[in-house]
């Protein structure tokens, strides 16, 4: 006998995300991952100047900003096969690092901790006892037992109020936590701690692109930054000053805190490495480009299918040719119409709204697919590709937490695990680390490069008479981004962006082929089916983010989210 | 001096959604400010929007509303009415109620604002590329009021300067002339 449970949060006036799952005997049985709002946005390109294209799809989503900003210029620069100086590469790659440190650490503070911390048992920790735990593990000089005590007594005095504020509907004392006190208040005095550090992240955005959360910077052939080490007005060398320290502080907050608590959290819940792989065919493109024609680059991307590691087929460039010919939008059980799956250069965006119907159309995402089979992106992929490929830095932070965890846990923990929920946050923890170091590698490429002069930022677009087509791609915090651009005479014929969210939370296709959400939900044991604790575990461990949001206040408090079970 | 951000709210590719930062733009174009205001068009942030209430004394906020009265009207909202249905059940995804959770943890961390508005203009339509309607473009204008009185109220300073009148770069395609070599940029 099984029972259907809808997790729906309708945000504002507009939807997002929506999950149903099927249960069977405590564990889920089927699963089903929707949109519940109209993704043709796009629409509002065609006839643009594509130099403007990336001040509009930076409103795609209010999360997402500058990926999108800087996927649609790599489009254009495609399109024309317009080099970028080798200053606005390193410029771009600092501002696309800063704003992935800031998001990879809200994601797993404030986001998605709070499934597996319970905040109801901090009051009964012992903050001395949780100082000297934090010893034996992290060097961090911020554990002492009076800032745990002092994040502690915040907990007592929400706790205490009747009022539980911004914890008023976490599922405490669900049976599926299980840290100790002490361990959920040093996880605790983190996620107030991360708030100063993810700020500093973006302070750094915002000297570089000049404002957040729209960076106004960019142009189609290189930034708008002007370099001049003697000016107050320009990019100077106080400035740069003041982005280094910025930077070492934030990495200093990625190795000594973000890094270890997952790992932590990952050896107190051994068996979440068991649990939600789904998915295992991993996409990833190369990313941070280390020279103006964009020879070479700091990630690697390829594709690895099946799990099969060994099996990895590596991406030379960010716009590799097996890459653009690989891609389709299948809308079988999508709300448009169209009968066979899509190149994105052919995309069409034409709604065709049918009620939520589990076996034919049931979201507003369409279903991207590489040679036919349905891809899971984000970290996972891009520290898988990385790992399989032998990508020196990758191994250096992979190793270095399976050893974490293997130490606390006392197992031996392999990158076999990582095909899980617990595997996709210590991914990305992962990657945060690779992109700390990276980033105090670019800021240095940028020094060195105007050091000797160089302070090029800016090629000039030519637009052909003709029609054109290109790629930009970004491998953005939640995964792989595409922009696909369609130019004819200098104006925008076609538009489409292929984004993680896509490819994560797309639908079935037309072989019936879960999208990774779908898949990665299957087989989850739920304690309390009416409490799906476990459910959304696995579903934040993708970072989800269902883009363009309408974000219309709404002071009624009428209902904005639910959990419904029939 | 009294830190204060100025923030308009809503996504300009969504019709009326876009009146938050429509009034943003005509308040960079119209008026001039200390060092200690802030005004940013701040998109449709999540929990990022935290970042943007550490460290100031007031917040001035702008975004379209849907509260059942006509297009165009023009309501005021403080922090309790904000606040008074607590956060979501459940949080899917970083969008899922940005402005109640944002407050919340900012007031946890201790370095929330203290004096909070919020002022709400019903919106008409939210169709893809549509740009403003004419209720929500009359409403600006009074939005506008309203900022200034708060910033009285605040004893906050300001300077009307004689400017263009505002021009949005995110028009429908009619409207629009390209938006490239914008002064701005």
């Amino acid at each position: 006998m099984s029972r259907r449970i809808t997790i729906d949060p309708i945000t504002r006036i507009e939807g997002h995300l929506r999950i149903d799952v099927e249960v069977e005997n405590y564990a889920v049985s089927n699963a089903w991952a929707s949109c519940t709002m109209w993704r043709g946005i796009e629409t509002i390109l065609r006839g643009r100047d594509p130099r403007d294209a990336w001040m509009f799809t930076q409103r795609f989503c209010g999360v997402c900003t500058t990926v999108h900003a800087m996927a649609s210029v790599r489009a254009v620069e495609d399109a024309l096969k317009l080099p970028v100086p080798a200053n606005a590469q390193y410029i771009r790659n600092l501002i696309l690092i800063a704003h992935a440190l800031h998001d990879h650490i809200v994601h797993f503070y404030q986001l998605s901790a709070l499934d597996w911390v319970d905040i109801l048992e901090i009051p009964k920790a012992d903050p001395a006892a949780a100082s000297k735990l934090a010893e034996t593990l992290s060097p961090w000089t911020r554990n002492s037992r009076n800032e745990l005590k002092a994040a502690q007594d915040k907990v007592k005095a929400v706790a205490s109020s009747g009022q539980l504020g911004i914890f008023t509907n976490g599922y405490w004392g669900h049976p599926a936590m299980r840290l100790s006190p002490e361990v959920n208040l040093l996880a605790f005095t983190h996620y107030v701690q991360a708030l100063e550090y993810q700020r500093k992240a973006l302070q750094v955005v915002g000297m570089l692109g000049s404002k957040t959360p729209h960076i106004q910077n960019l142009q189609v052939g290189g930034v708008a930054n002007a370099i001049d080490l003697d000016s107050q007005s320009a990019l100077n060398m106080e400035k740069l000053e003041t982005i280094r320290l910025l930077l070492d502080e934030v990495v200093t907050f990625i190795n000594q805190v973000y890094l270890i608590d997952v790992c932590a959290v990952a050896a107190m819940y051994p068996e979440w490495f068991k649990i939600g792989s789904g998915v295992t065919n991993y996409l990833a493109v190369p990313d941070l480009p280390l020279d103006s024609e964009a020879r070479a680059y700091d990630l690697p991307g390829g594709v690895i299918m099946r799990g099969d590691i060994g099996g990895v087929q590596g991406f030379a460039t960010a716009s590799d040719p097996v890459f653009r010919e690989s891609v389709t939008e299948d809308v079988t059980h999508a709300y448009y119409q169209g009968e066979r799956p899509l190149h994105p250069w052919k995309g069409e965006t034409e709604p065709q709204f049918t009620d939520w119907d589990g076996d034919k159309k049931y979201s507003w995402v369409k279903s991207p697919r590489y040679k036919g089979q349905p891809m899971q992106v984000g970290p996972l992929s891009q520290v898988l590709v990385g790992y399989a490929q032998n990508h020196a830095l990758t191994r250096k932070y992979a190793d270095l937490a399976l050893g974490q965890v293997s130490a606390i846990a006392k197992v031996n923990a392999t990158p076999a695990l990582m095909h899980s929920t617990l595997g996709r946050h210590a991914a990305r923890a992962i990657r945060a680390a690779m992109l700390g170091e990276l980033a105090q590698k670019h800021w240095q490429l940028l020094v060195d490069n105007i050091a000797k002069g160089d302070l090029t930022v800016h090629n000039e677009p030519v637009f052909p008479s003709g029609e054109v087509e290109g790629v930009g791609t970004h491998e953005a915090p939640r995964g792989t981004l595409s922009h696909w651009i369609v130019i004819k005479g200098g104006k925008i014929k076609n538009y489409q962006a292929v984004v993680p969210s896509t490819w994560n939370a797309s639908p079935r296709d037309e072989s019936g082929a879960h999208g990774p959400y779908e898949a990665s939900l299957l087989h989850t044991p739920l304690a309390r089916p009416d409490e799906p604790l476990e459910v959304l575990r696995t579903v934040h461990s993708f970072d989800p983010c269902m883009a363009c949001a309408c974000h219309t206040f709404d002071p009624s408090g009428r209902q904005i989210a639910r959990v419904k079970v029939l | 001096m009294k830190k204060i951000t100025i923030g308009g709210i809503g996504s300009v590719l969504l019709g009326d959604d876009g009146v938050g930062p429509y009034v943003v733009g005509m308040l960079e174009a119209g008026y001039s400010f200390d060092e200690s205001v802030m005004v940013a068009d701040l998109g449709t942030p999540g929990l990022d929007l935290v970042a943007h209430l550490s460290g100031i004394d007031a917040l001035i906020l702008i975004d379209s509303v849907s509260n059942n009265a006509p297009p165009g009207t023009v309501t005021l909202y403080r922090k309790e009415d904000i606040l008074r249905h607590g956060p979501a059940p459940v949080r899917m995804d970083p969008h899922s109620p940005a402005l109640s959770e944002s407050l919340l943890i900012a007031e946890l961390a201790g370095e929330g604002p203290q004096d909070i508005l919020l002022i709400g203009i019903t919106g008409d339509q939210y169709e893809v590329g549509a740009g403003l309607s004419e209720a929500a473009r009359q409403a600006a204008a009074r939005a506008i009021a309203e900022v200034l009185a708060e910033l009285d109220r605040l004893k906050i300073p300001y300077l009307k300067l004689r400017a263009e009148p505002f021009s949005a770069w995110w028009k429908p395609m009619a409207e629009a002339l390209p938006v490239t070599n914008r002064s701005e940029r």
